[in-house]
């Protein structure tokens, strides 16, 4: 067990107090059972918890979600809301891959219609969905987008402008896909160049594009809302704002370090860099987030409009067509939201919002079920798409997990798991593999992830969302 | 010399070196190893970062390269001159055009570090991946 002193609150939930630390203004807590909890203190994710707890104007409590895992200043999973205007924004909080989310596409057939057909559409998909390597020209973004205005406007201005995606896609997407506030001018030129040619592009690490069957649906009616039924096909979109965000990150925790003397700020990590929201790096930082978040929409979007391709050429137009956005979620975001009778600044990171039944935000048709949550597993587990529950609001700023959480460093990963051999084993599972290198395959493979079940299982006793569908993978292009 | 340390989430980097330069020409080799490059190359290009600190400087140094990378497909291999004065660094690195992987999102100031230890130096950077 740990050292810190964690206390158990109740069945799912754990504490350190404020008092573990003197600069901690409010308490560290997690969610987690008691196997999952021995996991993430085997990492310094909980030293990270209580360095967020350190931050100005935070309240109630910095918080980690049962997936919490060691990141860079925040740890994965970690939830901070802060009050303006004295409270802060920490571009830390929100991570360098601004927008990093995940779109669920159901298909109108089921997985078994696919056939032998089911390689065929893996490796169409592969081929038309690049990773988006380095260099000039050769990247293979969409050609033809007016970047400001996806900046501004997020998917909708693909729409308009290239008829890409639709304004059904921009209904189903949280936010409409456009965060208020979005400023493409506060969005350095170095992070133009690095997105100009990666929009409709997936990158690398963890992303994933991942062909999936609904393998079992647990609450009829919000799966009935949502358009899934079991045996259905589906495709989860797993990136974000690619370079445009890192770079957008990168220059804000520059230049929030060099400012932090003069908003008498003092942290135990310098990634941890912030302004105070209402100021003029607060500001602009949140101008530029937006823009890179508005980015990161369009790019699924692209993405999505790319599936819709591969799914003509190798099934028909008429499928292609009729599959439909089922909702598109941020998992690394900070907004600015309203929770009792404060605004409040919500950094989400490695976290996704998980609004519960009947919340103006949720499209009308879902309003009844709970706003949709996609939650990845790893390539040979089952994903869970979950609904929001009241819980998230009463104990998590309206917030639930985002995936299983790393348990394995790459490193310790590739000792274990042999590329090829993970490649063939998944094969035998009946999952189509196209990854750009064995050794980012072998990086990712479900033993490095800790049990989704679990993590689901604790979201779900603890009120913040609850399951709906599990999917199983048939397939899967990894970056 | 370079080697990765155990980080559950990105990825650490740490250098000892004899030199300040040698610092340098480590991260250098450590992204090239990240990045899967390997071999010569005849491209040569200028780099020039400024920061306020010894550790912010080496941190712009592999942003630059991490930069050229994704943008311009640069590939760099090997660190040819290198001047050091005061709080900029300017150097010429060799490398090559191609298509470098996409692994790198960014330079993190987590556990960021540069600093003396012994007659030589000891660097550490956390690399978002």
């Amino acid at each position: 067990m740990s050292e810190l002193p964690i206390q158990r609150v109740d069945d799912e939930l754990w504490e350190i107090p404020a008092s573990a630390r003197a600069d901690m203004r409010v308490p560290a807590r997690v969610f987690a059972d008691d196997e999952l909890l021995a996991a993430i203190e085997q990492d310094h994710s909980l030293e990270q918890l209580m360095n967020v707890a350190t931050l100005p104007g935070i309240v109630t409590a910095s918080l980690a979600m049962p997936d919490i895992h060691q990141g860079y200043g925040f740890p994965v999973g970690g939830v901070a809301a802060t009050e303006p205007p004295d409270g802060v924004v920490s571009p830390g909080g929100v991570g360098y891959d601004i927008n990093c989310g995940v779109r669920l596409l159901a298909l109108p057939l089921d997985a078994a219609e696919l056939g032998e057909r089911r390689e065929a559409l893996v490796h169409e998909i592969s081929r038309r969905i690049p990773v988006g390597a380095g260099g000039k020209g050769s990247g293979g973004g969409i050609r033809g987008a007016d970047l400001d205005r996806v900046l501004a406007e997020g998917p909708r201005a693909l729409v308009e402008d290239l008829g890409i995606g639709t304004e059904e896609d921009v209904r189903y997407t949280e936010s409409h896909g456009r965060l208020e506030g979005a400023d493409p001018a506060a969005v350095s030129e170095r992070a133009h160049r690095r997105g100009a040619e990666q929009l409709g592009t997936l990158g690398s690490g963890n992303h994933f594009l991942e062909l999936e069957r609904v393998d079992r649906t647990y609450d009829a009616g919000a799966a009935e809302a949502y358009g899934l039924r079991e045996g259905q096909l589906t495709l989860l979109i797993h990136s974000g704002s690619r370079g445009l965000g890192h770079q957008v990150c990168t220059d804000f925790v520059k230049r929030m370090s060099a400012s932090l003397r003069r908003y008498a700020i003092e942290l135990p990590d310098r990634q941890l860099s912030c302004a105070p929201v209402d100021s003029p790096e607060g500001r602009d930082y949140l101008a530029a987030m937006a823009a890179a978040a508005n980015f990161a929409w369009a790019n699924r979007a692209a993405m999505a409009h790319r599936a819709r391709e591969a799914i003509a050429t190798v099934l028909s137009r008429d499928a292609a067509r009729d599959t439909r956005t089922v909702y598109d979620v941020a998992h690394n975001v900070a907004k600015l939201e309203r929770h009792g009778d404060r605004e409040l600044c919500v950094h989400r990171k490695g976290a996704t919002r998980a609004f519960p039944p009947r919340h103006p935000e949720i499209p009308p048709a879902y309003r009844e079920a709970g706003q949709p949550v996609f939650i990845p597993g790893s390539m040979g587990t089952a994903s869970f798409v979950l609904a929001g529950r009241a819980g998230s609001m009463e104990r998590a700023f309206g917030t639930t997990c985002h995936g299983a959480g790393r348990r394995l460093s790459r490193t310790a990963v590739r000792k274990q798991i042999d590329g090829a051999a993970l490649r063939r084993r998944l094969e035998d599972e009946g999952v189509a593999v196209r990854a750009a290198s064995s050794r980012g395959l072998a990086e990712e493979a479900p033993e490095a992830y800790k049990d989704v079940e679990r993590v689901v299982e604790v979201v779900e006793r603890a009120g913040l969302a609850a399951r709906v569908a599990r999917l199983r993978p048939i397939g899967v292009v990894k970056g | 010399m370079y080697r990765w340390v155990e980080h559950i989430g990105e990825v650490e980097l740490a250098i000892t070196a004899e030199s300040e330069r040698d610092v340098f020409a480590d991260a250098l080799a450590g992204l090239a190893d990240l990045l899967g490059i390997e071999g010569n190359g005849a491209e040569r290009r200028a780099i020039e970062v400024s920061a306020p600190d010894r550790p912010a400087l080496l941190a712009g140094w592999l942003e630059e390269l991490v930069f050229l990378a994704e943008v311009e497909g640069f590939e760099p291999i090997e660190l040819r001159d290198l001047e050091l004065a005061g709080d900029t660094v300017k150097a010429a690195v060799e490398g090559r055009h191609g298509h470098p992987r996409p692994i790198v999102k960014a330079v993190t100031y987590h556990r960021l570090a540069f600093e003396s230890a012994g007659s030589g130096y000891r660097a550490t950077v956390v690399l978002d991946v």
